[in-house]
């Protein structure tokens, strides 16, 4: 027996980029974040061949996951067109071997930049979130080691604090995107900043859900089945987007949270922000054999 | 909008870079030997901040990039993370280094001489314009000294120490692969020390030197003194399985102690880096130095500077801002014309 037959030849790079010590370390992370839910688990978060910043923390949690049979879908701003978004899946795919896809159905694993897809994802289906920042407490304590105290004493005095000053003083939440969120009922997290529209979508949702903040450093799940839940005040209810009767001009897709497209003469035009469905909605209009998956919202409302 | 080009998006992320890389033509072997050469404080700070001590795979990231530091340090974080960490080299004192330059502000001398090494400090900085007009620029030699400075010496903090000026950091008991590693587990605060050290050994030296300027400035609560500073080799002691210890090469270090009166003692301050980089060592060092009591969200305090001052985090989250934020931007709009709204039917109605 020889030292050579004992192992590998010498390989540039490992299977899926991250060495096999970084692999075991996102597991068991991934594995803790699942086991509390919400809550914000610190990793050591390699450097990875992208920016920090542009998805690195979504990308640990894909290479951990890939194998060369998970089909692949990356989403940037809900399109799969997008300029990193393309760069995410050519890099997953060659560095794993894994088939891609733009279809929310055929996906097992969806990476994705501020947007949850449109059509009801599955028991068998993965999400990776990207998350820029993943302390909800930043706004009101910017300090890390004291925002950590915090959520271990469920201290959420102060955010709901500034939830209501700004009702107060707008007359509504101005929260805008990665509206904070009591998971479990127990801790609350930033949902990434996806819209409001999304948020609904973790509540009891059937997939997993991994986010993933590569820059900080943290990493936090809602596991399937768990309860999501938006920081409301009883008389002052959740709302959404006022997307719900818009129509995109060039799908005719109706009732989906839609990208505002500025014109010339100073109005507005909308399209689907699920680039995917909209390509799908264009191809049945065009006689093409598609399948739909059931939608979250139906005529612009939540379904269930 | 124009770049999420409808299906257009991997076509031009090709042809983007293929622009870049066009500007800095063929890489060849001649060329990472020629920055290697030429640049060797460039390298120095690369391989600092990149924490990966190898001057070819430096010069290579620099010829990729044409320079991007950012890009060079990340492309080096990159390479470096995925390396097997084979063994860990024997802790280093500071009277082992094979000392090239050691200088003290603190005393007008110090036991085993001010030794100045190389340095641009007392240069006239003047641009050598004859070389572009074809005149090349020629050093003069160097005149050996008559009696060599002894190549190791003792850190100047020992000699307060022993005269009970200042008390110095405990030893930690901790060794090889306890030590904690920064590249392979998350920062948390209260760091550990080996954490704070090791991230200023590889922080970005500008952002260093923007913060620890700033404490030196007065927005800190020490006076920073140069108690040493030092450029030097450290031999790289790595035990054989069979058991003999050998040395796998020298690499370059430099480090900066730097104290301050605190009662009857004096308070220390220490950084260390992979490299020669005076700056950053003597910035660092002096952050260090007044971390000791500062509050929380001001420049001194670990949190803040530790975490600002990491250059591939920093950069990367700055250039993110270049990708669409188009959703997030959305959702903003929809909240503020709703307000806006609520407000104005608000003014309409009649006033009680």
């Amino acid at each position: 027996m020889s030292l050579k037959s004992l192992t590998k030849p010498w390989q540039p790079m490992s299977y899926g980029f991250l060495d096999a010590s970084a692999k075991r370390e996102l597991r068991r992370k991934m594995l803790k974040s699942v086991a509390v839910p919400g809550c914000q688990m610190p990793y050591a978060s390699r450097e990875v061949p992208m920016a920090r910043g542009w998805g690195t923390g979504g990308l640990q949690v894909s290479l951990t996951l890939l194998n060369p049979q998970l089909r692949v879908k990356v989403i940037d701003q809900g399109a799969d067109d997008s300029v990193n978004a393309a760069s995410i899946r050519r890099f997953l795919a060659l560095v794993s071997g894994a088939p891609v896809t733009l279809d929310t159905l055929g996906a097992d694993l969806i990476q994705s930049r501020h947007r949850i897809p449109e059509e009801i994802m599955r028991e068998d289906q993965i999400l990776v979130l990207q998350v820029p920042n993943p302390e909800p407490l930043r706004s009101v304590q910017p300090n890390m080691s004291i925002a950590r105290q915090m959520h271990a004493d469920a201290d959420y005095g102060r955010m709901w604090l500034q939830l209501y000053e700004q009702i107060v003083r707008s007359g509504r939440v101005m929260q805008g995107a990665g509206y904070p969120s009591l998971v479990n009922g127990r801790h609350v997290m930033t949902p990434s900043p996806i819209p409001r529209w999304d948020v609904p979508k973790l509540n009891m949702a059937k997939h997993l859900t991994i986010l993933s903040a590569g820059r900080e450093k943290r990493i936090f799940a809602v596991p399937p089945y768990t309860r999501v839940k938006p920081l409301v005040f009883d008389d002052v209810p959740y709302r959404v987007e006022d997307h719900g009767g818009l129509t995109c001009s060039r799908s005719t897709a109706k009732g989906f949270f839609m990208n505002e497209i500025p014109q010339v003469d100073g109005s507005s035009t909308y399209e689907v922000s699920d680039s995917s469905y909209g390509v799908k909605t264009i191809q049945k209009r065009d006689g093409d054999a598609v399948q739909f998956g059931e939608t979250w919202y139906n005529d612009g409302e939540m379904t269930q | 909008m124009a770049y999420v080009a409808t299906r257009g998006g991997e076509r031009a992320i090709e042809q983007s870079e293929r622009l870049f890389r066009s500007d800095m033509g063929r890489i060849d072997q001649a060329r990472v030997a020629e920055l290697r050469h030429a640049l060797p404080y460039l390298v120095d700070r690369v391989m600092g901040e990149a924490s990966l001590y190898d001057e070819d795979l430096a010069a290579l990231a620099l010829a990729q990039t044409g320079g991007e530091l950012y890009e060079v340090v990340l492309l080096l974080r990159a390479w470096r993370t995925t390396q097997p960490r084979l063994s860990v080299a024997a802790p280093i004192q500071q009277k082992d280094l094979f000392t090239h330059r050691r200088i003290s502000a603190a005393f007008k001398d110090i036991p085993g001489g001010q030794v100045l090494g190389p340095t641009l400090d007392y240069s006239h900085r003047i641009l050598a314009t004859d070389v572009l007009t074809g005149t090349p620029f020629v050093p003069n030699n160097v005149v050996p000294s008559a009696r060599a400075a002894p190549a190791h010496q003792p850190s100047v903090s020992a000699w307060q120490a022993e005269n009970e000026l200042l008390d110095l950091p405990p030893v930690e008991p901790v060794q090889g692969n306890d030590i904690p590693d920064l590249t392979r587990e998350p920062l948390l605060f209260p760091s550990k020390r080996a954490h704070t050290l090791q991230s200023l050994a590889r922080a970005e030296t500008g952002g260093v030197l923007a913060l620890g300027y700033s404490a030196m400035r007065g927005y800190g609560q020490a006076h920073p003194t140069v108690n040493e500073l030092r450029l030097a080799e450290a031999e790289v002691m790595v035990k054989h399985p069979r058991g003999t210890s050998f040395s796998a090469g020298r690499v370059k270090v430099s480090q900066a102690e730097v104290v301050s009166k605190k009662g009857e003692k004096l308070e220390l301050g220490f950084a260390a880096t992979l490299g020669w980089n005076e700056v950053k060592c003597i910035a660092a060092a002096t952050l260090d130095l007044n971390t000791k009591g500062a509050a929380k969200g001001t420049a001194t305090e670990e949190e803040f500077f530790l975490y600002h001052t990491e250059g591939v985090e920093s950069s990367g989250f700055c250039i993110h801002f270049k990708l669409p934020h188009y959703v997030t931007f959305q959702s903003s709009l929809d909240a503020m014309r709703d307000a806006k709204a609520k407000k104005a039917a608000k003014c309409m109605e009649p006033a009680q």
